[in-house]
């Protein structure tokens, strides 16, 4: 069955442009604006994709029903500058100067490392394409895995699936923003290798080892 | 009574070199575009809108900003046009092809709060292009074109006067205010505007 992915949609014109890019928007099944996600039926989402730059207080005010949501044995997928820490449980995330400008040095090093280099999500991107500006840093909880580590400290893209009965992608990376404002070559590239591989994630149905169908 | 100002909150609060201004921090109050309502907007001079606003919650409230710019208010906004949420907007247009040239800012009429600020300090920063802007929102007939963008001088930043004394300032890119750290020309930006929104009259 196909992965049923809702969008979560601040209402910005950055958001608006990303969702509704027609190379994007097949991946959507719902999307959903954020003051409209509390208490919303999910029932037929098997991810929610949370948008970078959300209002962190409409996304507090969601956290119960994204907490439900991950209790199903559900993947949420937090991209930047949310403060997803105030809004999803084990986050451990530290501000860090934002390297604006990195790349105006000739031969200058991003500081980013591949960690996990088998996980399957490298078979659609490259760290060029996360390889922007950073917006702080996660220590992330023992037995995550770590897809991209920056060589000072900390980790700028992990999923965690021992926090909760599902599954947390955290990125501190905004690709939505400099997407949907026509700025950043990266972000959209790295929009349009993330998703395809988002969209190709098992169900919980056709996942043995997930609650919701241990019920079934 | 209200301050003369009325800060819109983007997805954060504000923070940042423009919002510590004590010219700023004096007369305006701050909210969030979900709480918006007609007595906040009484007595205020001008509306700001930061380009990280919820579209969607300023088309619920378009009434509200309506009345204040028929009114005589005034309004700036910053950002791509998504939701038209007043009558004198429409969809933003962006660049299709952006080299430098179609990133370069050229100004089109004298407005005071460009006064001083070299054209070349708009088009870049650190010598890169496109932080101004990457497109325009297309003005309603009778705007006042203030700077263009790229080779045909698309107006990226315009002026409407309408016939009550109400005044729509557009910047179609990043916050206006975004270079009032600059080490550049282009921080006179932000103390000029601030100068011209709080000379506008009241709604």
């Amino acid at each position: 069955m196909k992965t049923r992915i809702a969008a979560i949609d601040g209402g910005t014109y950055y958001h608006q442009a990303t969702l509704h890019d027609p190379l994007l928007r097949e991946y959507f099944q719902q999307i959903i604006y954020a003051p409209e996600l509390p208490g919303s039926s999910l029932e037929e989402v098997d991810v929610l994709f949370v948008a970078s730059r959300q209002d962190p207080q409409l996304m507090i005010e969601a956290a119960p029903t994204i907490r439900a949501f991950l209790d199903a044995g559900k993947t949420v997928v937090a991209l930047g500058e949310s403060e997803s820490e105030r809004w999803l449980p084990g986050i451990e995330w530290h501000p860090r100067e934002v390297n604006f400008w990195w790349w105006l040095t000739p031969g200058a090093d991003s500081r980013l490392r591949i960690g996990d280099k088998t996980h399957p999500l490298w078979n659609h991107l490259s760290l060029a394409d996360a390889t922007w500006h950073q917006h702080g840093y996660f220590n992330p909880p023992p037995g995550a895995r770590r897809l991209i580590d920056h060589a000072d400290g900390g980790c700028i893209l992990y999923e965690d699936t021992h926090s909760t009965a599902g599954r947390m992608i955290l990125t501190t990376l905004d690709p939505c923003y400099h997407h949907g404002s026509y700025f950043m070559p990266s972000a959209s590239r790295f929009l349009y290798g993330f998703l395809p591989w988002l969209a190709q994630q098992e169900t919980p149905a056709e996942n043995p080892r997930r609650p919701d169908t241990a019920r079934t | 009574m209200n301050p003369p100002l009325l800060f819109i909150q983007g997805v954060a609060p504000a923070n940042g070199p423009f919002a510590q201004l004590p010219r700023l921090k004096d007369n305006a109050r701050f909210v969030r575009v979900y709480d918006l309502d007609a007595p906040l907007l009484q007595d205020v001079r001008a509306v700001l809108i930061p380009a990280h606003t919820d579209q969607r919650a300023l088309r619920a409230k378009r009434e509200l900003l309506q009345a204040h710019l028929d009114q005589g208010g005034t309004l700036l906004l910053n950002g791509h046009i998504a939701y038209p949420f007043l009558n004198e907007l429409t969809h933003f247009v962006p660049l299709i092809e952006r080299r430098m040239d179609d990133l370069r800012i050229r100004r089109l009429a004298p407005h005071p709060i460009f006064d001083g600020v070299d054209e070349a300090d708009l088009s870049f920063r650190r010598g890169v292009a496109g932080f101004y802007g990457r497109g325009h929102n297309p003005p309603p007939p009778g705007a006042r074109p203030l700077n263009g963008i790229g080779t045909q001088a698309a107006p990226i930043d315009w002026l409407y006067e309408n016939a009550q004394g109400g005044r729509l300032l557009m910047h179609s890119g990043n916050d206006l205010w975004m270079h009032a750290a600059d080490p550049t020309s282009a921080r006179r930006i932000a103390p000029q505007l601030l100068e011209w929104l709080l000379a506008g009259e009241p709604a």
